[in-house]
């Protein structure tokens, strides 16, 4: 009976912690979009949106695992050096990315759908974006490690993540990690 | 009456070379891939940390230098000839008449999505589509406007069309296929185009009433919104690429396989 008890208890705690954890997630996830949002409202120009955008996507965006999974198994035959490169390049590429899609006086709405947890530490947190008249479909993946981050962002099914690893492994047969290096200093040097 | 044929023909033809879907699936991100990867996925990950998480092929292209040639052939297509007669179409149609414009062919293409939703046996989501047209045609005034997204059950129904019945099916993609202007498709997709084509009443008209130039007119107008709209998705996905042609495959393929679930 005791150990009955137990179980249920431990049951409902450990449901409890999930829930909690999802629900921690997607509360970090809104105070992002958030601060984004507020920001991209008031920007007059691109340059200005980006340096103003930069900080808050490092605070709430892992670049770090962004960068390593993009390059995949390739990622271990990388020196610090070249690891510490590629994540900076990577990262001024996403943030410029991320600052391009919007246009300044267009206002986006952004609706949370209900969060799912596909494994521990992990959670994955459906919007839907209305931007300019038309509907998106947006997923955040996102895992905690020093608080909930963002490590991909999926519009309408096509994974940020994954698009630049199908990139980074071409460039890695073609030539290892100088060549990843390159590439990523080649697009970031000169936006096309 | 020549085009309707060309599509069956194109079926027939290109049955044999279309093959089951797992050939070509994009790998799982870890987390589900313990669900239908089977058993060594799980020690794989454990073995070699995160890096594995994202798989880099998703498609066969064994036509890579002919569709790399295609591929390059229609950016500067884009550049030159697309992009400035769509920046015409920006400036001379304001965007509230774009919007009307875009409502209205999206209702008109109608059958495309019920048909298609019968052929996957999703009644239910036929029912909506037809909801929808009725409520957009009648309440929106020949679809010019939407109030079809004011409905819960009806704002947000994915869409049909022929390539995804393919998918539904279980037919992969076969193989990449770049189009000459029409851009990023597959061996199951291109057959799937020519699908929906033949459901679009907008083509109908030029076969009912052939000869006349107000029936170039309404399908060149349904192609000149679409390429607009395309444009746009083509630039944001290429704009901080490191190869576009790997980068728009890779986005295609991708996009294809969501539709596919859905």
């Amino acid at each position: 009976m005791n150990l009955r008890l137990l179980l249920l208890a431990s049951l409902i705690l450990l449901h409890g912690t999930a829930s909690a954890s999802t629900a921690e997630a997607e509360r970090r996830l809104q105070n992002a979009v958030n601060e984004v949002l507020a920001i991209a409202d008031v920007s007059s120009s691109n340059n200005a949106l980006i340096e103003s955008l930069r900080p808050i996507l490092l605070k709430h965006l892992s670049f770090d695992a962004m960068t390593r999974r993009a390059v995949g198994p390739g990622w271990r035959q990388f020196t610090e050096d070249q690891q510490k490169a590629a994540i900076r390049l990577f990262t001024t590429l996403i943030v410029r990315t991320y600052s391009s899609k919007f246009t300044p006086g267009e206002h986006a709405v952004i609706k949370f759908n209900a969060a799912s947890a596909p494994a521990p530490g992990r959670v994955e947190v459906p919007t839907t974006l209305v931007y300019q008249g038309s509907h998106y479909s947006v997923t955040y993946r996102m895992e905690e490690a020093e608080g909930w981050r963002v490590t991909d962002v999926v519009i309408e099914g096509v994974s940020l993540v994954a698009n630049y690893r199908a990139q980074f492994d071409a460039e890695f047969k073609k030539g290892g990690a100088n060549a990843v290096v390159g590439a990523l200093t080649q697009s970031v040097d000169h936006p096309k | 009456m020549k085009l309707p044929i060309l599509p069956l023909i194109l079926v027939v033809a290109s049955a044999p070379f279309l093959t089951s879907c797992c050939a070509t699936g994009r790998k799982q991100p870890a987390a589900s891939a313990a669900v239908c990867g089977g058993s060594d996925g799980k020690s794989v990950k454990a073995a070699e940390g995160d890096l594995n998480e994202y798989s880099a092929t998703s498609v066969a292209d064994p036509l890579e230098p002919l569709n790399r040639a295609t591929f390059w052939i229609n950016d500067g297509l884009y550049t030159v000839i697309l992009r400035p007669i769509t920046k015409g179409y920006e400036f001379v149609i304001p965007k509230p008449v774009r919007t009307g414009i875009h409502n209205v062919f999206e209702n008109v293409r109608f059958p495309v999505r019920f048909v298609n939703d019968t052929l996957q046996g999703n009644f239910k989501r036929a029912g909506y589509e037809t909801g929808k047209f009725f409520v957009n045609s009648i309440a929106g005034v020949g679809g010019i406007g939407r109030p079809s997204d004011h409905i819960p059950a009806l704002a947000d129904v994915p869409e049909g069309d022929t390539g995804q019945t393919f998918a539904k099916w279980g037919i992969g993609h076969g193989i990449y296929i770049v189009l000459p202007v029409l851009g990023p498709s597959s061996l199951r997709d291109t057959v799937g185009i020519a699908g929906d084509y033949v459901l679009n009443p907008v083509n109908w008209v030029s076969f009912v009433y052939g000869g006349y130039a107000w029936t170039i007119a309404i399908p060149s107008t349904n192609s000149l919104r679409v390429t607009h709209e395309q444009l746009g998705v083509y630039d944001s996905a290429t704009k901080s690429s490191l190869d576009k042609y790997l980068a728009i495959r890779s986005a295609y393929i991708q996009h294809r396989q969501e539709v596919a679930k859905k």
